[in-house]
């Protein structure tokens, strides 16, 4: 499956016209892991988000002092992760560690991500849109999972 | 083009959950594959209304045991 249709199927970029999709192309780079390979640590410094496009990730929060690290979620094909600290720039809020083989993401740069949507105003209003409505679809998630 | 976003919930475990895109509206009886772990549907409900191409579905499910995974040796296979 080429990127083009791969970034389609992907909420974060539901809304943008052929050639915007074509600006977001041109700056994913791909990623591909091995079970138990590390995306991102929590605590860390982080200037990229990540969308998985095949296999699953899981995320983990803890594992300070004699308490291991637990995981929240599994995200699989579509989702995005590492987007608050694109947005806020602060320390990656939880561990993101492959679990499949392979798992392959799309990998997208703070600084690449800010220059575009400075550039194309309308591509940085739909994304971050998105982003949001992301952002409450885990928190949902999240509230039916302690439920 | 539709893309189902499905949030899993597993009942009766302290599993996470997961969170995919698939291509399909799940349906009870489905077995699905979530990370390392396959899962039956039991439930599948609308969490969100619509937005273009993207529907939003909440599925609560089951854990299977590795005797029941479709990928287990002499499996009669899942769906």
């Amino acid at each position: 499956m080429n990127i083009d249709r791969i970034i389609r199927e992907i909420e974060l970029f539901d809304g943008l016209k052929e050639t915007e999709v074509d600006e977001i192309t041109a700056i994913c780079r791909e990623r591909r892991l091995q079970p138990g390979e590390l995306l991102a640590r929590q605590g860390e410094r982080g200037d990229e988000m990540y969308i998985i496009t095949e296999g699953f990730v899981e995320v983990l929060l803890g594992g300070r002092g004699e308490n291991p690290p637990r995981v929240i979620v599994n995200l699989g094909p579509g989702q995005v992760t590492g987007e608050m600290a694109l947005l806020d720039q602060g320390p990656r809020s939880a561990t993101v560690r492959a679990v499949s083989d392979p798992t392959i993401v799309q990998t997208i740069q703070r600084q690449a991500f800010e220059a575009l949507c400075r550039k194309n105003t309308q591509i940085g209003y739909i994304v971050l849109r998105n982003l949001a409505l992301d952002l409450v679809f885990k928190l949902r998630h999240r509230n039916l999972v302690d439920r | 083009m539709a893309v189902y976003k499905v949030s899993f919930v597993v009942t009766g475990t302290d599993h996470p959950g997961a969170i995919r895109n698939q291509d399909h509206q799940p349906q009870p009886g489905e077995r699905v594959q979530i990370g390392a772990d396959w899962v039956e549907v039991l439930e599948a409900l609308e969490l969100a209304p619509q937005r273009g191409g993207f529907h939003y579905f909440h599925v609560t499910c089951r854990l299977l045991s590795t005797e029941e995974r479709p990928d287990a040796p002499m499996s009669t296979g899942g769906r």
